[in-house]
């Protein structure tokens, strides 16, 4: 009896262990979490979002699309604070500053201002309640990457984007008719072409068109775009940074603090002054000097450099796989239909073969310590789940991007056998490179998907999900013919350090630029003036810099 | 109450003012309370949207964490001071701002007064009044929209390369060259401002009796002399003032800022970069609050001292001021 | 101004032949001529914005417009101004400019009338006081703080008040009162007018001149803000054109990310541009000649103290 009795009480007991655990975190914490998301009881969490000129907030948005769906999978309303796009990195910079900030806060490239004074919450402290976010970080193993955003107390204030590898996204498109006409064929040139072969074939294909009679000896047959007054950072933007990278320095977008890893001797030395940055400004000043390239490419409207692509004015221009069918249907307009074809090249290596994107992080979100104070730690950890949800969760991705399975696109089995996703008839999405007719919806322009503060990051797969054959192909042969750097070991700054190098890097990455862009222009002799501005970055404290974050990195080591 | 009255209370004032200074005062309040019950809501609103973020300055003495209080968190003295002044870029930018200063002036300052004197010279009073209407324009338009046109007249592609080009010339990349910067920097602003500046000569020359022009005539002076003999004199008090007051704000960059900011870039920060905007990019840029505080805090002192002195000297020489 | 003549009326002193007419003529000619090269040189880039906003996209890039619209077309204008924003960004244009004006003129004067007093004693300290504040500001987040604090922004006001009493208008403003003739306040005070019947019905009406001065400065003033706009109203229902043509005309970004936001940019078109900078300027360009007869005088006396 006493033995049956136990038994049952055993048994009761498991029972209700068991449908405790059963219940698992969610009945008691009143949401569902991970897959989906959803909470029973209604919520509103602030954020902040980066409104595009090119496509504009509408309100649509809030009342049939992005926003609307996210609210009816999950029951959280979004309360957005949009901000242009240009002035988005200021207005929040100035909110956060003054303690106004939302809550959550996307498209975040820079935390390093934010992270002392307790603006922002160390996020890292609440990624084991993200399974999404954790997931993912251990499937790909982005240990590595996400301690580069480590800080000196161990904890890091920016929950990044994450790829599964790092994309190539820029590089250059040729139009393919005029090389060929000159006599070159890049698809057979380009797996082991440098940028110096690259000059001389531009060289060559001018002299063609000169030849021909189609431009004058004075015009530049190579205007680009994300290089001038637009692209911030400096100027000299993408197609530095890439030109660049092939000589092991980095420039325009990839300045940051110039600094770069010795893999072999184990220290950081300023890149910006070696022998290496003098052979990269060299090359990239050999397109000036030779008549390619039009030197206001460092101080234009990108505008200027698109238009005359599309006239046919220029053969050569940077692009990304967004901007794909843009550029196509610019040149549709410019030339009509069938008078030009195009190319996407892997771009020219240097000294070495590597690509220019080597992280697998990508912006990020901050999350306001407004949050934390506002909501308490279980509705905050609450908040954190969404946030898992909406950026690391495969639903909210195929959500932002795509928008709803059988109301803008369907899943389709192609030839080859595997499931794709494609936009139903009626709707086209320039986001996604994907174009329509006319008069066909842009599911972008109207409600907000595959917009840019949401569906960064993710798998080979997901991201690739709306590449057409062209970029697949583009990306196919980047990843056969080049390889990926390594990535730097991470170094971690106290506070002091912190402020201290970055009072040193303004003024001396403002004038590592300003010589950088007059070297490549050719205003200035790079054999003549080359020591004046080694001299000059040193009197901006450039040996003092590499100084301290060698101590900071040999400090990093030990511990 | 005229002048004259004014005078004598305020020297009535004075004497008692040993006897007794707090009970004049009261009285003397008591006295005027409408003319200062003005005052309440205009000073109310110094005070509030005026005075009150100046507390905020207080950050160039102390370190600064976003997010913290915006007083700063601890003292650090005069750390930030220390850094700016042995800082290069800090300095260059502070000779970019005397430097174009000094050279817009140089040009301004001449042809302002010449114009002045040519447009007083046109007779044909619709054809004057046309001329000022159209030279004053440009002091209207927003600087984003002029900077606009500068940009797109200097532009490769634009009027004046094409211009050069026509006449044989190479074609220049005027925004890309730190030589040009200045030439841009006072070439838009003569633009801009010549016409409007000439507004105060011409209001002078309208002061001066038309009497000592006919008695000059009489006497058998020409143009040129009635010119170099009444007028240019009669309105040297005004030239007089204008010169010291500018000259005094010859280290002051906050003006200029919005010009800068849209139209210099980083290949012409050598020459274009001033203190208002090395301030703004370590500032709002770079998040280094407490440095850039402490910049424009000593550049407020320098500005500060200079205008008062100009404005004395001004004051003594010609009973002419700005206040 | 005429006392200074008086005292040197030595440099009149030498008799002269007049020789009048040969050399004034041609020198007339030549004045005429500068003046010509003068306008034509202030007007040019006002014609090529406008020879822009009604030419082709492509005439632009091409460098092909100067003073004559290449392939003209109005289609630019109509779709500018068929856009419900650029609508919506030039009525809150007219609103701001108009509350603003009136908030800052009837400021101004309540202060320059004042200050314009020399019995007043106190003015020793509150000129100084409001002088100050030219040369030193709080810098933008104390300011930012404040605006929040004071609920307005994200509202008119919130645009209007920082920029609302200018300290160098309130120094013309009392400079011109200071001229104001005080025989005639003085009769106001016996016909039994307070101080504020005094400044309304008799200081007011004589200083039109200054008052239409500041109106205009103010108005334009407001007109071409942008920063306002870009620091304290985040809503685009409220952003004054301005702050919309600033964000079109992106060679004046204040961005400082890093270039993949700009990248994914499709820019807007050179014709669109000039067409709303065209729009823009346009409410100025014909409100400034009619007032100019006041404004000069406004300047004339307020600027130049005798």
């Amino acid at each position: 009896m006493k033995k049956i009795l136990s038994l049952v009480l055993t048994l009761a007991m498991l029972l209700s262990m068991v449908s405790v655990i059963g219940a698992s975190a969610e009945e008691a914490v009143g949401y569902t979490y991970g897959d989906t998301f959803y909470s029973e009881e209604p919520v509103t969490y602030s954020m902040y979002f980066s409104d595009a000129s090119w496509y504009p907030m509408v309100e649509t948005w809030e009342t049939e699309g992005v926003f609307k769906k996210i609210e009816e999978l999950t029951n959280v309303t979004i309360d957005v604070h949009s901000y242009d796009s240009g002035d988005y990195n200021s207005k929040t910079t100035l909110e956060i500053n003054a303690g106004q900030s939302a809550y959550i806060i996307p498209k975040v490239y820079d935390e390093s201002p934010f992270v002392d004074g307790g603006a922002v919450v160390a996020v890292s402290d609440y990624v084991q309640y993200m399974p999404n976010y954790t997931n993912f970080y251990e499937r790909y193993d982005l240990k590595g990457d996400v301690d580069t955003i480590v800080r000196s107390n161990g904890s890091y204030y920016r929950l990044p984007g994450m790829h599964e590898t790092p994309l190539q996204d820029y590089t250059l498109m040729i139009r393919d008719d005029i090389f060929q006409a000159a006599g070159y064929d890049v698809a057979a040139l380009e797996k082991d072409w440098t940028w110096d072969d690259l000059c001389e074939i531009l060289v060559g294909v001018k002299a063609y068109l000169v030849a021909e009679g189609k431009i004058t000896e004075d015009t530049y047959i190579w205007s680009d775009l994300w290089c001038g007054s637009e692209s911030g950072q400096g100027n000299g933007g993408n197609l530095l940074k890439l030109i660049a990278a092939s000589y092991d320095v980095p420039s325009g977008w990839a300045v940051g603090n110039g600094m770069m890893f010795d893999a072999e001797k184990n220290e950081w030395y300023f890149a910006s002054t070696t022998e290496d940055y003098k052979e990269f400004v060299t090359v990239a000043n050999k397109f000036i000097s030779n008549g390619i390239l039009d030197p206001e490419t460092f101080t234009q409207d990108d505008t200027t450099a698109t238009n005359k692509f599309y006239n046919g004015e220029t053969v050569i221009m940077s692009m990304n796989r967004g901007q794909y069918t843009t550029w196509m249907s610019g040149l549709e307009t410019g030339l009509g239909e069938g008078n030009y074809s195009t190319y996407v090249t892997v771009y020219p290596k240097g000294s070495n073969n590597y690509v220019s994107e080597n992280s697998r992080l990508e912006c990020g979100v901050m999350i306001s310590n407004n949050a934390l104070k506002a909501l308490g730690e279980d509705g905050f950890i609450k908040m954190m789940r969404f946030v898992d949800w909406l950026w690391y969760g495969e639903q909210a991705y195929d959500l932002t991007k795509w928008g709803v399975e059988g109301e803008t696109y369907e899943v389709v089995t192609d030839e080859a056998g595997n499931a794709v996703k494609q936009l139903l008839p009626g709707f086209k999405c320039g986001g996604l490179g994907i174009s329509g007719a006319e008069e066909d919806v842009d599911i972008r322009l109207q409600w907000g998907y595959a917009g840019g503060n949401f569906w960064y990051g993710h798998s080979l797969a997901q991201n690739s999900d709306n590449f057409i054959p062209v970029i697949r192909d583009y990306f196919n042969r980047m990843g056969e013919y080049r390889d990926i750097r390594p990535i730097n070991p991470s170094v971690v700054t106290t506070e002091d350090e912190n402020e201290q190098m970055n009072l040193w890097k303004t003024p001396l990455i403002d004038n590592v630029n300003a010589w950088t862009l007059q070297f490549v222009t050719g205003q200035k002799d790079i054999t003549a003036d080359w020591d004046a501005y080694v001299a000059s970055c040193n009197g901006l404290n450039a040996e003092s810099l590499a100084q301290m974050t060698n101590e900071a990195y040999a400090r990093t080591q030990a511990e | 109450m005229n002048h004259k009255g004014v005078r004598k209370e305020k020297l009535a004032a004075s004497d008692i003012a040993m006897l007794g200074k707090k009970e004049k005062l009261s009285t003397h309040i008591a006295k005027n309370w409408q003319l200062y019950a003005f005052l309440v809501i205009p000073i109310i609103y110094y005070i509030v949207l005026r005075y009150i973020p100046m507390a905020g300055n207080v950050i160039a003495f102390r370190r600064y964490r976003a997010g913290s209080s915006i007083f700063g968190d601890e003292w650090s003295g005069l750390k930030y001071f220390r850094q700016f002044w042995r800082d290069g870029s800090y300095w260059r930018a502070f000779r970019n701002t005397l430097t174009l200063n000094i050279s817009y002036l140089a040009f301004r300052f001449p042809m302002t007064l010449i114009f002045a004197l040519l447009l007083n010279e046109i007779k044909n009073v619709r054809w004057k009044k046309l001329v000022q209407t159209v030279s004053y324009l440009p002091h209207f338009i927003s600087m984003v929209i002029i900077a606009g046109m500068v940009r797109e007249l200097l532009s490769s592609n634009g009027p004046i390369n094409h211009m050069l080009v026509a006449l044989g010339m190479d074609k220049i990349s005027f925004i890309a060259l730190p030589e040009w910067f200045p030439t841009i920097f006072v070439g838009s602003g003569l633009w801009q401002g010549l016409g409007w500046g000439t507004i105060l000569y011409l209001a002078a020359m309208a002061n001066i009796s038309p009497n000592l022009y006919e008695a000059a005539e009489v006497d058998g002076a020409s143009h040129f002399q009635r010119v170099m003999h009444i007028t240019i004199p009669s309105i040297m008090p005004t030239i007089a003032t204008l010169l010291i007051l500018d000259i005094g704000g010859l280290v002051g960059s906050g003006g200029s800022f919005e010009k800068v900011f849209l139209l210099y870039n980083p290949m012409t920060y050598e020459t274009a970069d001033i203190v208002s905007t090395y301030v703004f990019r370590m500032g709002l840029g770079s998040g280094n609050y407490s440095y850039a505080t402490a910049v424009g805090l000593f550049e407020g002192i320098i500005n500060l001292v200079l205008l008062t002195l100009a404005n004395m000297i001004s004051s003594r020489l010609t009973d002419n001021g700005l206040w | 101004m005429a006392q200074t003549v008086q005292t040197k009326p030595a440099h009149l002193g030498k008799p002269m032949h007049v020789r009048e007419s040969t050399g004034y003529r041609i020198f007339t000619v030549f004045n005429t001529i500068l003046m010509i090269i003068i306008c034509a040189v202030t007007l040019y880039p006002f014609l090529y914005l406008v020879a822009q906003s009604f030419s082709s996209e492509q005439a632009i890039i091409q460098g092909k417009v100067s003073i004559i619209p290449v392939e003209f077309n109005i289609t630019t204008y109509q779709s500018v101004l068929a856009k419900g924003d650029f609508q919506r960004y030039y009525l809150n244009t007219i609103i701001y400019t108009i509350i603003g004006t009136v908030l800052s003129l009837f400021t101004t004067a309540l202060l320059a009338y004042p200050l314009s007093k020399k019995h007043l004693r106190l003015n020793k300290f509150f000129t100084p006081f409001i002088i100050f504040t030219m040369y030193f500001g709080g810098g933008l987040i104390p300011n930012y703080m404040l605006m929040v604090n004071l609920g307005v922004k994200n509202t008119a006001m919130g645009f209007i008040l920082p920029g609302m009493i200018g300290t160098y208008y309130v120094l013309l403003m009392k400079s011109f009162f200071a001229g104001v003739s005080p025989e005639l306040e003085e009769a106001g005070e016996l016909d039994g007018l307070s101080k504020f019947g005094v400044f309304f019905r008799i200081v007011l009406p004589l200083s039109m001149p200054i008052v239409a001065t500041m109106l205009l400065f103010y108005a334009s003033g407001y007109w071409n803000n942008w920063f306002n706009a870009y620091l304290y109203l985040d809503d685009k229902e409220n952003w004054p054109i301005a702050y919309y043509l600033k964000t079109i005309i992106s060679g004046a970004s204040t961005s400082a990310d890093p270039g993949e936001v700009s990248a994914e940019s499709m820019q807007v078109a050179a014709n669109i541009k000039s067409c709303s900078m065209v729009l823009m300027s346009l409410p100025i360009i014909c409100v400034y000649p009619f007032i100019q007869k006041y404004y000069v005088q406004g300047m004339m006396l307020g600027g130049v103290k005798e």
